[in-house]
């Protein structure tokens, strides 16, 4: 049977309405399922003005069969099988004929009682209860209180439509009573009327310019665009984001088309987009790469007959694209790098300083990386890039439009005449700015991005901020996440640790937490971030662990170690191999207490296992030294056959203490040589598990 | 319709809806939120419907008269009431269509938008109202002011006027509004904004402004131990509209910038607690 309900609302943040929504599918069908009411199906829809559930539920609950005790048995039947006085009292209190009675074992003895079959509830009944908990249950990034109403919601309640098979299920949430009523478009059709049923609902919301299902919103706004660009050959410059949040700003979705003077085509395309997007939340129109004067926007009417809507954003945005040109122009006026001078009187972190202070820390990092990474060529732009990085902060560009900051400083040095390499460094140097984001497509934007994310994390970890939970504010895991983005793409190998030295050295005089474990802290919460991009990446956590034991040195080597043991996974010699590197973790539980001595090996098989060692480590050695990690760890398979004849015939405990630690050696260096590559013990192999 | 039919339409309107048409405040304020008739009318529990056009000065907003949009001092039209009707977004409609503005014919959004004033510790939640893609209103729940948290809500609605009359006007230039038949926005506010923006921006005495600042942060305390909250109230205006003004000279590091604001709001969130227990409880 059918059930909607419709929680009408002030409009919500879009981001509100999601996330309304997705609560509201997971608690309902829990409190269903706990009450024992079969679902067949429950979906949630919407838009700003509406939170929309829509299920197929059973009548009511499934009738239980229940049992009722009384008296223990002693006390209610008499010794020759008649009913005691404490049963014709138990039978007559709970209205059954003493025919009904019967022994009923309990785990705390022998009772008399009864059963019988308790009636389902039905289903309007239960919702009836369990909805208006759901509702005040919902939570959002921030609450509201109105009027003088004592609830908390994203926004103000103004109605609830709720019905079971036709029926109105009685509920009252913030002092508003459910019915069958609800009302079309706030605007453009004020209307009020009843409905039976989700088609008539659907139907009747349609008629009055609500289309209430996402999808369909979504297929009209995208039909639209291609019919409003179809003469152009142009198209829309794809924003995911800004589609999704506009899909749930709306209830009657109207695509509009506007144009701007081709003068402000002369501003950056960046510069544009943003102005565009920010305030009107317009879409830009590009053919190829190249931004149109025209701007799409999402009106949420049914039609714009008299043009009025599109004449009206066009008078805004021009407004606002006349401010950037005046910004543009203005900002252009004064030199980055006296702007930069300027950077001494802008706090960074309290504790850390000033952003002045910060770009002087940079200059001598990037300097440091330069030579780490052998970048002769740009390590002289590399510092340049870093003197003046954040000196965009400081643009009315920038202030203007934040998420301009990086991009707006490389647009200008690159106007004020400085090099590609030094602008190209400042525009990309915030990127990444999250896993899906790329990474700076330049070297030096990649070194000054990591040199940056790599001072803030330092520093703030080390003045004794601490991060938890939703309490980030400074972005400190998004930015440990950048470091190993960029160090992993662009393939910087580096010694993790000696940079953080080298990073704790500069910031030195600053920070309050001890050195050694600020460093081990910093790893740690860089390590957490390299499991999260290999998850994501879908790397097994076992593989992970392994190939993460050795060490987090060179964040690159890291990477191929997994790499190569993830893909060698497939082999045939994959699991013996783990087995055999397990068994000899398991007799190998502390360091050897003598040197391996080549004369007191005795054996056919210990002599061949450790002249196969020799050769394998040599080999894997090389290999290990051009970073062939793949090869390597299949030359350290080949460990395996003599290992194996080694277990089958000798005897690892020998009597002989001499020649037992002798063995115990030989396994070791075995140990320590496989070590290098991966913590096999780590590896869960099928045979183990079950 | 010129600006000051605007401005009757809407005082004439919102009479009608109950509310008292208190006069502009004669202090200089950075938004109609911060007089008198909205600050001590949100708190504690009496009912009140209140509206008036507050002047609102924004030094870094002035731009010599050249910016066809910005200037440091532009209009609101301030409706306060308290506890919010549940019909208010329609009222508001009803406030638009009173102007002559027929909204099937336009894109009218409440548009996400929480609004925060940390110098007097008040922040709500509500939306930007957007005409064809224009801001012409923040429309507002309160939820804290002076720091304590208000029950009941009261709703906050804020016209900006300017907007609201280019728009009718359809305009792109604010110096081309009519305030009246026979006289433009450019004949009384032109040269004003012009010599305000090299008063703001070049001129103002920022040893002066720094030494009004802790004088008036002085008097607002002394006002307060003694109980004398409008009066020190008045000073904590005084007090914000400085730091505006030092902060448009540049004269303000961000440091700094949180000490003064903080120094206000602890001010404020005095007065409006001795505000609320002389009324007896929130």
């Amino acid at each position: 049977m059918e059930f909607l309900l419709e929680i009408m609302t002030e409009e919500l943040p879009s981001s509100h309405v999601r996330s309304a929504l997705s609560q509201f599918q997971e608690k309902l069908s829990q409190e269903l399922q706990a009450a024992r009411v079969g679902i067949h199906s429950l979906r949630t829809l919407g838009t700003c003005r509406r939170l929309v559930v829509l299920a197929q539920l059973e009548a009511g609950q499934p009738d239980e069969e229940e049992v009722v005790t009384g008296p223990p048995r002693q006390v209610a039947v008499k010794a020759d099988g008649s009913y005691a006085q404490a049963a014709l009292g138990f039978a007559r209190s709970q209205g059954v004929p003493l025919e009904s009675l019967e022994v009923i074992t309990t785990a705390r003895g022998e009772y008399l009682g009864f059963r019988r079959l308790k009636k389902g509830r039905p289903t309007g009944e239960i919702l009836s209860e369990i909805l208006p908990a759901i509702i005040s249950s919902l939570s959002f990034p921030k609450n509201m209180r109105w009027a003088d109403k004592n609830f908390r919601f994203s926004r103000p309640i103004k109605n609830l439509l709720c019905l079971f098979n036709g029926q109105v299920v009685p509920l009252e949430v913030a002092g508003l009573k459910s019915s069958d009523r609800t009302t079309g478009h706030f605007i453009q059709a004020p209307v009020e009327f009843r409905v039976a049923n989700f088609e008539e609902y659907r139907q009747r919301l349609k008629d009055n310019l609500v289309v209430v299902e996402p999808e369909e919103r979504k297929r009209a706004i995208q039909q639209q665009f291609q019919e409003k660009l179809a003469g152009l050959g142009a198209e829309v410059y794809p924003d995911q984001a800004l589609l999704e949040r506009l899909l749930w700003n709306v209830e009657c979705p109207l695509v509009i088309m506007g144009s701007f003077p081709e003068s402000y085509l002369e501003l950056p395309l960046e510069v544009l987009s943003t102005a565009m997007r920010e305030g009107q939340k317009l879409f830009s129109v590009v053919r190829g790469k190249k931004q149109l004067p025209y701007f799409l926007g999402i009106a949420d009417s049914p039609a714009d007959p008299r043009g009025f809507i599109a004449a009206g954003n066009e008078r805004v945005l021009k407004a606002r694209l006349e401010d950037a040109r005046f910004f543009w122009k203005n900002d252009l006026k004064v030199n980055l790098a006296e702007r930069a001078a300027q950077l001494q009187n802008v706090v960074f972190q309290e504790k850390l300083g000033s952003y002045g202070h910060k770009l002087e820390r940079l200059q001598k990092l990037v300097a440091y990386l330069a030579d780490r990474l052998e970048l002769k060529k740009e390590k002289k732009d590399l510092v340049e890039a870093a003197r003046l990085c954040k000196a965009d902060l400081l643009t009315e560009m920038v202030r203007e439009f934040p998420e301009l900051q990086g991009k707006m400083g490389g647009l200008y040095a690159k106007k004020q005449g400085w090099s590609e390499t030094v602008s190209r460094a400042i525009y990309e140097h915030y990127l990444p700015a999250g896993l899906e984001d790329p990474v700076p497509a330049s070297t030096a934007g990649a070194v000054l991005s990591l040199a940056d994310k790599l001072d803030t994390v330092v520093g703030v970890l080390g003045v004794g901020v601490s991060i938890s939970g939703s309490s980030d504010p400074f972005g400190l895991r998004r930015q440990a996440l950048a470091i190993c983005q960029v160090t992993l793409e662009k393939k910087f190998h580096l010694s993790l640790p000696r940079l953080l030295d080298k990073a704790i050295s500069l910031l030195q005089d600053r920070l309050t937490v001890p050195r050694e474990q600020l460093k081990k802290a910093v790893l740690e919460f860089i390590e957490g971030r390299l499991r999260y991009i290999f998850e994501k990446q879908g790397y097994r956590y076992d593989l992970v662990n392994a190939a993460l034991a050795p060490g987090l040195d060179n964040l690159v080597q890291a990477e191929a170690r997994l790499k190569a043991l993830s893909e060698l996974r497939g082999s045939p010699n994959f699991e013996p191999f783990i087995l055999m590197v397990k068994r000899v973790k398991n007799i190998v539980k502390e360091p050897p207490r003598a040197r391996l001595n080549s004369a007191l090996l005795k054996e056919k098989e210990e002599k061949e296992l450790y002249s196969a060692l020799k050769i394998i480590r040599k080999n894997v050695e090389e290999m290990l030294a051009r970073n062939d990690f793949a090869a390597a760890q299949k030359m350290i398979f080949r460990l395996q056959p003599p290992l194996n004849s080694f277990f089958d015939r000798v005897l690892v405990m020998a009597e002989d203490k001499k020649v037992r630690n002798n063995r115990l050696a030989l396994l070791s260096q075995i140990l320590a040589l496989t070590a290098e590559l991966a913590d096999y013990s780590q590896v869960v192999v099928e045979s183990e598990s079950g | 319709m010129s600006m000051q039919q605007l401005f009757l339409k809407l005082y004439e309107f919102w009479a009608g809806q109950g509310c008292y048409l208190a006069p502009t405040y004669d202090l200089e304020v950075g938004a109609g939120t911060m007089t008198p008739d909205t600050f001590f009318r949100v708190l504690g529990r009496r009912p009140w419907k209140v509206a008036y056009v507050q002047p609102s000065r924004r030094p870094t907003d002035g731009r010599y008269g050249e910016n066809p949009h910005r200037v440091q001092k532009h209009f609101q039209f301030q409706v306060i009431i308290k506890p919010s009707p549940a019909d208010i977004q329609r009222i508001y409609l009803d406030s638009l269509t009173s102007l002559g503005i027929n909204l099937k014919e336009h894109d009218l959004r409440f548009d996400e938008d929480d609004w925060e004033s940390p110098t007097i510790g008040a922040w709500g939640v509500g939306w930007q109202v957007m005409l064809d893609g224009l801001e012409i209103t923040q429309f507002t729940y309160f939820q804290q002011a002076g720091g304590l948290e208000l029950f009941p809500v009261s709703v906050e609605i804020t016209y900006g006027l300017e907007r609201l009359e280019m728009f009718l006007e359809q305009k792109d230039n604010i110096y081309d509004l009519q305030w009246s038949d026979e006289v433009s926005y450019h004949d009384l506010r032109y040269q004003e904004e012009k010599e305000f923006s090299i008063y703001n921006f070049e001129q103002a005495d920022t040893q002066m402004l720094h030494r009004a600042f802790s004088a008036s942060e002085k008097e607002a305390q002394r006002l307060i131990n003694q109980g004398l909250l409008f009066p020190a109230y008045d000073q904590c205006l005084k007090c914000s509209h400085l730091f505006n003004l030092l902060d448009s000279r540049g004269a303000i590091s961000v440091t700094e910038r949180v000490k003064l604001i903080g120094q206000i709001r602890t001010l404020v969130n005095q007065i409006a607690r001795q505000f609320v227990e002389r009324e007896g409880g929130s």
